[in-house]
């Protein structure tokens, strides 16, 4: 009844696309506001280096200086304050995800230096393995970008710019904190003549928590992790540059629990390791003012394996490995024909591999994808920018797919301007959905097959006379196609008060082809065995709005909310056409259900929000943050319960199978985050509580832990020759 | 006071009545009323509970259906399996009807999402019989799943989880019966746990106990 961080890696490939990551040194310290952000460089939008207040989709840039001055150790830390983005936990319960306008984390494309982080449990990319002590900045774009990121950026992308070697300089960090957590952060840059070195080490370990006491073992088990992370720069000539980056992350986690099968505890312990590395040269020339070429090659590896044994024998009760590798050439190309017009055109060539024991086997799993894409920026006339974008990808397993983007600002005046964007996104049917072969003896007997194998094996069960009935035709079990959304993406920023400025977007994010389990037949000792298809038409749409101020030199503040309706597109049908009924469970009177009191997807709140207030004085080294978080209530639903069989109870009430206003919800929550720093010449210290209330809700919200409160110590040391930050 | 009473009541049945027929020399049709008939045992081999924590066992089970009759409003005795005296048997979540391969009689039914009240006649024909040798039944045993079920004979979704079943009876699907002997009835199947608890933990409340509402209809009519 216990329940555990593993991480087995089944996981959504990731694959996408590469950019110019060479981009002028922005050094001045920056305030964390939006306000002073409209000079900030950002590359994900359009590739390259563009203002970030000149592009014409919703973009989100957080500093290092933020970052710092919040006290985030892990990315997820850092997200979780973002409007418009909430922290969810994976399908077991555990772990964190984001969810982005709605959509599932699955459905977020996530960038290192602008190469794809793989490696996904159930779709999910653990953002946790992620440090940020070598973060530059990060710049998430919202709405689908397919257009030139291939798969998976249908919601949008997260891209985690790292740091490169910019000075002779640097910086030890140490923090500690509840539950025995050591964070230790080491970073250094070197730069000569024509050659820069950036290092960056961090150990990461934590006794994990535990919010059911009263069972044996903890919610989180105890892990501890190494990331090392580099980035050297080459000079080849006044036109050539060379850089190569390159990461490594392993995670070992200690597992005890007690595991609950047909009434039966077993008192069990085991080993949970995360391996991932990559490697990502670049070159750039430019071979003319006009013309700038780009070469990528990145090559990565993700991989788990986990054991579990029964502590009484040490007999071996579950083994689970998975392995995948992803391979990525590419060249691009922009011309810069006069202000007006901007051309950008590349090609490329993916390469994943994926083995595990989850598909009984350990035979590889090859799919290669072939990509070009083009973009088009025109700048008719000052105030209006226009991009059109479109990408083809060409994939061995799912086929052809198509995205085409276009985007446009119009700025009126100063104080006030426009945006709007129309694009396709498309997430590819990942691996597990393809092969996987899993029989869950512990979990009830239940079996999934991916699409690719369901054919042979309901073959040999019916040779076998297995097949108790059949609950779905399996011959209407085909290939898979990738699924789809179209958006659109429609707001701007303005002044509405001297130096207040709001910043609004709506969205409207229509997604078909959603790939859901699909119960196929049961056996004849009368279990499930489950496939894919493509099932689920859902539709995202609401309001993203952020307010900021910055009051004086000193204090700034700003608010930010989010309104989301999130439908399965065929239930909204449904209830129009007043065909969903619900039942009291006390009365057990039955009744139509309104449209209006359809709520919409599990795990989607329809209200969340932030308001945050920063401090900080150079003059005398101090900096303080105060940020509440808020999520509003949702509800809980599909869940699968988690590997010790542990129920957690479904939000659905009133036997309709659908979140309605008369359900069960989970409550709506506000976290308060606080953090004092003061710097004296080379020291920085810190002194911050996460979750200041020490909200915690064990059963619905098991990845969020209790009160954090941590003490972290810096020292940055520079070569006076170098320049100066 | 109690005459007054039941005076009214009369007058009101009459009034009510009088939309088809108060004034007419047949006979006055009875207005047919629902019944709710509670915690009917479709399982001779019940739970057994241990520790509060572990879920129940079930022994073997008989492999019995639980009978019952619309006309009687009673359970039949199960060796009368073999008579016009049931409609329609529970066991677990099957359901099957006096009929086709399940029994002698005429017995099969259609499911009709709607309002149960809504419903006020049935349909002359279309009824499903059973049908053993093809596995087809006019009542799905099998549970029915948000955008994945491709019939719609199914009675109940699970609202629990993969691997801990609770069984839901949908609401708003209506089975329209035609009995063993070629009348009508209409039932809207409300709980499947003991006691019809509003909140079902299965790991304690007895399962396979059908709390269920019908209306008869006795005479020669097809509407309720």
């Amino acid at each position: 009844m216990k329940k555990v961080f593993v991480r087995f890696g089944l996981m959504l490939f990731a694959n996408t696309a590469a950019i110019i990551s060479v981009f002028a040194q922005t050094s001045t310290p920056v305030d964390s506001l939006k306000e002073l952000q409209l000079e900030e460089v950002v590359v994900t939008g359009t590739r390259s280096e563009r203002t970030l207040g000149a592009l014409p989709m919703p973009v989100t840039l957080l500093k290092a200086d933020l970052i710092k001055s919040m006290g985030s150790v892990r990315l997820n830390d850092v997200l979780t304050e973002q409007t418009g983005i909430v922290i969810v936990p994976q399908i077991n319960g555990q772990g964190s995800g984001i969810q982005l306008q709605g959509l599932d984390p699955a459905y977020t494309l996530i960038l290192v230096d602008s190469e794809p982080i793989i490696g996904r449990y159930t779709g999910t990319l653990e953002l946790s393995r992620l440090a940020v002590g070598n973060i530059k900045q990060v710049e998430i774009i919202k709405g689908p970008s397919s257009s030139l990121y291939g798969s998976d950026a249908l919601a949008g992308v997260i891209n985690i710019i790292t740091e490169r070697p910019s000075s002779n300089q640097g910086n030890l960090n140490v923090r500690y904190g509840t539950n025995n957590t050591l964070d230790l952060n080491a970073s250094g840059s070197l730069i000569g003549k024509n050659v820069g070195v950036y290092l960056f080490g961090n150990r990461y370990s934590t006794d994990g928590y535990d919010l059911s006491p009263e069972n044996f073992g903890k919610t989180v088990s105890p892990f501890r992790n190494f990331t090392l992370g580099t980035k050297v720069t080459y000079r080849l000539g006044s036109r050539t540059d060379f850089s190569v980056g390159g990461r490594y992350f392993d995670e070992k986690q200690d597992l005890n629990f007690d595991v609950l099968s047909n009434g039966i505890s077993t008192r069990t312990y085991g080993e949970g390791k995360v391996l991932d590395w990559n490697l990502n040269p670049v070159i750039t020339h430019r071979f003319s003012n006009k013309l700038k070429g780009t070469g990528r090659f990145y090559t990565t590896e993700y991989s788990t394996n986990t054991f579990l044994k029964k502590q009484s024998n040490d007999s071996l009760t579950y083994r689970d490995n998975f392995r995948q590798a992803f391979t990525r050439y590419e060249a691009m190309g922009e011309y810069f024909f006069n202000e007006k017009h901007i051309v950008t055109l590349g090609a490329g060539h993916i390469q994943e591999a994926v083995s595990t024991s989850r598909y009984n086997d350990q035979l590889e799993r090859l799919q290669q994808t072939d990509y070009v894409f083009a973009q088009h920026e025109w700048t008719p006339y000052q105030p209006l920018v226009m991009i059109a974008g479109v990408r083809y990808d060409r994939n061995s397993i799912y086929g052809d797919q198509l995205s085409p983007k276009f985007s446009m600002r119009f700025e009126l005046n100063k104080k006030i301007s426009f945006r709007g964007s129309i694009g396709v996104g498309f997430k590819a049917p990942d691996f597990r959905q393809l092969y996987f072969n899993f029989n869950n003896q512990a979990g009830g007997g239940y079996s999934v097959l991916g699409t690719e194998v369901i054919k042979d094996k309901l073959g040999e069960f019916q040779a076998q006379g297995l097949i108790q009935s059949y609950l779905f035709d399996p011959s209407l079990l085909g290939k898979l196609k990738a699924e789809s959304s179209v958006a659109i993406n429609i707001g701007g920023r303005a002044e509405v008060l001297p130096k207040l400025s709001l910043d609004y977007n709506f969205f409207r994010n229509e997604v078909d082809n959603l790939i859901e389990t699909q119960l196929v037949a049961i056996n004849t000792s009368g279990q499930s065995i489950y496939s894919f298809r493509n099932i689920q038409r859902a539709l995202m749409q609401g309001i993203e709005a952020d307010l900021s101020y910055p009051i004086n030199s000193f204090f700034s503040v700003s608010l930010g909310y989010q309104l989301l309706f999130a439908k399965d597109r065929d239930v909204s049908e449904a209830v129009d056409r007043g065909l969903v009924f619900w039942r009291d469970p006390n009365t057990l009177v039955t009744q139509r259900l309104k449209p209006s009191e359809y709520f919409g997807l599990y795990n989607r709140s329809r209200h969340t929000g932030n308001f945050k207030i920063f401090y900080r004085n150079n003059e005398t080294g101090l900096d303080a943050t105060l940020r509440v978080v808020y999520r509003g209530k949702f509800g809980l639903g599909g869940i699968n319960g988690n590997i010790q069989g542990e129920t957690i109870a479904p939000s659905d009430r009133n036997s309709n199978g659908v979140l309605d206003d008369y359900d069960q919800f989970v409550n709506g929550y506000a976290l308060i985050n606080t953090a004092i720093a003061k710097s004296v010449k080379s020291f920085r210290f810190q002194v911050g509580i996460d979750n200041l209330f020490d909200y915690t809700d064990p059963v619905n919200i098991p990845n969020l832990p209790g009160r954090l409160i941590y003490l972290s110590a810096g020292y940055t040391f520079k070569n006076h020759s170098s320049k100066n930050q | 006071m109690k005459m007054s009473k039941s005076i009214l009541s009369v007058f009101v049945l009459c009034v009510v009545g009088s939309l088809f027929s108060c004034s007419n020399n047949d006979p006055a049709p009875v207005a047919l009323s629902a019944i709710i008939f509670k915690d009917l045992n479709a399982d001779y081999a019940p739970l057994v509970f241990g520790s509060p924590t572990a879920p129940p066992t079930r022994p073997a089970e008989k492999k019995k259906y639980t009978f019952f009759s619309f006309k009687t409003g009673q359970i039949v005795a199960n060796a009368d399996s073999a008579t016009l005296k049931w409609d329609i048997g529970f066991r677990s979540t099957s359901i099957i009807f006096n009929g086709g391969t399940s029994g002698p009689g005429a017995a099969g039914a259609i499911v009709q999402q709607g309002l149960f009240d809504e419903i006020k006649e049935a349909p002359i024909s279309g009824y499903v019989l059973d049908n053993k040798t093809n596995n087809q039944f006019a009542v799905s045993s099998a549970p029915f799943v948000a955008g994945v079920s491709t019939t719609t004979n199914n009675w109940w979704l699970n609202s629990g989880t993969q691997t801990s079943t609770i069984v839901s009876p949908i609401a708003g699907k209506v089975i329209i019966v035609k009995t063993a002997d070629g009348r009508y009835a209409k039932m809207e199947i409300l709980s499947y746990y003991k006691g019809a608890p509003a909140n079902v933990n299965n790991l304690t409340d007895l399962d396979r106990y059908y709390t269920f509402k019908y209306v008869y209809q006795p005479g020669n009519s097809n509407s309720f």
